[in-house]
C-alpha cells in the first residue's frame, strides 16, 4: 500500500500540489485524472523522487520514502514510465530492457534473460524488433517498450504517465489491455490519463484532481457514472 | 606521390591520436550533456604523468599508459565533484564557466610546480621502423596505432556489451528517463567522466610520445582538436567523432604537404567551420549501425 499524505510541491512561486492525499492499495489500478496543470504528473514525479517535496509524506507500507533518491525508490519497487515514452533512442530494444533492470544489482544473467523473455511474452512485437534501435520504432511500439522497460525492475507499483498520448485508438486499446494484464499478474498500477473515460473503465479506484487538489474520489465505476465527472472530463452536458 | 603516401601514414597516425582525444571527449559530453573546457588540461596532465612515469620507471610503456589513465581519471573525479555534481539543477552555464576556471587552475598549477617550458619526452620506443615496400613506418607510429586500436576495442566492448556501458549510453541519451528506470545518474556521470578523462590522458601520453615533447600549455590546442573532431559526430556520436579525428589528422598532414607547416593548426578550424555549415547536427554512425 502506497500512501500519499498532504503532499505539497512548489515549483518556485507556483504551487503545483496544494496538499493532496490518496492511497494506492496493492494489486489494483488507481487512476489520477484531471486537466492540464491539475498536478497529475507532479504527483508521480514526487513519488519517484524526481522533484523536491515541500511538505507532506509519501509512505510505502511503513517506510517513509519522501526524501529518497530516485534510484532508491526504483529499487524499493516503484517505477515510473514517463510521459512521452522516453525510451533510449539509440539503444536497441534489448539494451533498453537491460537498462530497465539496473536497479536489481545482483541479477544473474539467467534471471535477466528470463525477465526479458517475460516482457517478450507480454509484448510479442518487441521480440521481433529486439535488435532494432528504439528511436526508429513507431509510437505504439515505443510505448510498449517503455512499459516493458519499467517492468524490468520487477516493481510492485508501476506508474504510467499518459500511456495513450499520441497513439492510434487501436493501439491504445492494446496498451490498456496490457495494463489490466499487469494488474492481474499481481502488480499495482498508478495511472495518469487525460483520456478519462478510458482510464475510469479499467481502474479500481480513481481520483479527480483539479488545480493541485483532489476534487473527487471513488471507484472507477462510480466516477464514470458521476454527473460532475461527465460534465467536466467527458464533455457531456 | 611517394611523399603523399608518407604524409598519409603520418596523418593516420596523428589522426589516431586525435580520434582518441575525440572519443574521450564525446563520452564526457555525453554523460554531462555539456561541452567541457577542462579536457585539454586533462590531456596535458596525462602527458605529464607519462613523462614522470617514463622517467622513473625507465621507460616501461605499459606502466606509463596505466599511470596516464589513472592520473587523468582521478582528475575526472575532481572535475566531476567541483564542476558538475552540485550544478545539475542549476543553469547550464554555471558548470560551463566552472570548467573554464578549472582549466586555468590546472594549467597554472602545472606551470608553477612543473615549469612552463617545453619538456622533452624520453623516448620509450627505439627509433627506426619497418619498411613496407618503399615506405617506412616507424616503431613509434606502430605503437601509437596499436594502443589506439586496443583501447578502442576495449571501449567498444565495454560500451556495447556490459551493463555499465549500457548505463552510460542510456544516461547520455536521456538523463531523466535514466533516473526513472533506477539508474544512479550521478554515479554514472562520475564513471563517464573518469573513463572519458582517462582516455584523454592516454591520448595525451601518445601525443607526447609521438612528438617527443610536452608542455603545460599544450591543453588549449588539445581542447580545440578534440572539439573540432567531435563536431563531426555532433559531439555525442563516438564512432563519427573518432572518424572526425582521423580525418583532421590526415587533412593536417596533406595541408602541410601542399601549403606550409605553419598552416597546420588552421586545418582543424577550417574543418570545424565546414562541418558546422554543412552538418550542423553532426553525423551518426552508431545510430544506424544496427538499424533495420
Amino acid at each position: 500500500m502506497l500512501q500519499i499524505q498532504d503532499l505539497v510541491v512548489n515549483y518556485g512561486q507556483i504551487s503545483a500540489l496544494r496538499g493532496i492525499s490518496f492511497q494506492v492499495p496493492d494489486r489494483s489500478i488507481v487512476a489520477l485524472i484531471g486537466a492540464n496543470g491539475a498536478g497529475k504528473t507532479t504527483s508521480l514525479m514526487a513519488i519517484s523522487g524526481m522533484v523536491d517535496v515541500t511538505s507532506g509524506r509519501i509512505i510505502l507500507d511503513n517506510l517513509d520514502i519522501t526524501d529518497c533518491k530516485p534510484s532508491t525508490i526504483v529499487s524499493l519497487g516503484i517505477c515510473q514510465v514517463p510521459e512521452g515514452r522516453h525510451v533510449f533512442p539509440e539503444l536497441t530494444v534489448y539494451e533498453n530492457l537491460v537498462a530497465g533492470a539496473v536497479s536489481c544489482k545482483n541479477l544473474k544473467k539467467a534471471q535477466l534473460t528470463e525477465r526479458i523473455e517475460a516482457q517478450f511474452d507480454l509484448f510479442p512485437r518487441l521480440k521481433e524488433r529486439k535488435s532494432q534501435m528504439a528511436g526508429t520504432m513507431s509510437g505504439g511500439e515505443q510505448q510498449m517498450l517503455a512499459i516493458a522497460r519499467g517492468l524490468m525492475s520487477d516493481p510492485r507499483i508501476l506508474m504510467l504517465d499518459e500511456p495513450s498520448l499520441g497513439l492510434a485508438p487501436i493501439i491504445v486499446e492494446e496498451i490498456f489491455n496490457m495494463i489490466e494484464k499487469v494488474r492481474d499478474a499481481g502488480k499495482t498500477v498508478l495511472l495518469i490519463e487525460q483520456n478519462a473515460s478510458l482510464a475510469l473503465q479499467i481502474s479500481d479506484y480513481a481520483y479527480a484532481l483539479e488545480l493541485g487538489r483532489i476534487r473527487l474520489f471513488g471507484t472507477g465505476k462510480e466516477l464514470l457514472a458521476s454527473d460532475e465527472i461527465r460534465s467536466i472530463y467527458l464533455g457531456e452536458a | 606521390m611517394a611523399y603523399l603516401v608518407e604524409q598519409l601514414i603520418n596523418g593516420v597516425c596523428q589522426g589516431a591520436i586525435y580520434a582518441l582525444f575525440a572519443i574521450g571527449y564525446t563520452i564526457i559530453v555525453g554523460v554531462v550533456g555539456l561541452v567541457s573546457f577542462t579536457y585539454g588540461e586533462v590531456i596535458m596532465l596525462g602527458a605529464f604523468a607519462a613523462l614522470y612515469t617514463a622517467t622513473l620507471s625507465g621507460g616501461n610503456i605499459f606502466l606509463t599508459i596505466v599511470m596516464s589513465f589513472l592520473a587523468s581519471g582521478v582528475t575526472g573525479i575532481v572535475i566531476h565533484k567541483v564542476c558538475y555534481e552540485h550544478f545539475f539543477e542549476a543553469a547550464r552555464y554555471i558548470s560551463l564557466i566552472c570548467t573554464i576556471g578549472m582549466s586555468m587552475l590546472v594549467k597554472n598549477l602545472v606551470q608553477i610546480f612543473c615549469g612552463s617550458e617545453t619538456k622533452p619526452m624520453p623516448a620509450m620506443i627505439r627509433s627506426g621502423g619497418i619498411r613496407l615496400g618503399s615506405y617506412q613506418v616507424t616503431y613509434v607510429q606502430i605503437a601509437v596505432i596499436l594502443v589506439v586500436v586496443v583501447l578502442c576495442t576495449i571501449l567498444s566492448v565495454f560500451l556495447n556489451r556490459t551493463r555499465q556501458g549500457i548505463i552510460l549510453r542510456a544516461v547520455s541519451q536521456d538523463r531523466k528517463a535514466a533516473g526513472m528506470v533506477g539508474i544512479d545518474v550521478n554515479r554514472a556521470t562520475l564513471l563517464g567522466n573518469v573513463i572519458g578523462c582517462g582516455i584523454g590522458g592516454v591520448a595525451g601520453m601518445l601525443y607526447a610520445l609521438y612528438y617527443g615533447s610536452l608542455s603545460a600549455s599544450m591543453g588549449g590546442m588539445a581542447t580545440m582538436k578534440a572539439f573540432s573532431s567531435s563536431v563531426l559526430g555532433g559531439l555525442v556520436d563516438t564512432p563519427a567523432s573518432a572518424a572526425g579525428g582521423l580525418l583532421i589528422g590526415i587533412l593536417e598532414n596533406f595541408g602541410v604537404a601542399l601549403f606550409a607547416s605553419s598552416f597546420r593548426d588552421m586545418i582543424a578550424f577550417v574543418f570545424l567551420i565546414i562541418v558546422l555549415i554543412f552538418f550542423p547536427k553532426g553525423l551518426r554512425i552508431s545510430g544506424r549501425r544496427r538499424g533495420k
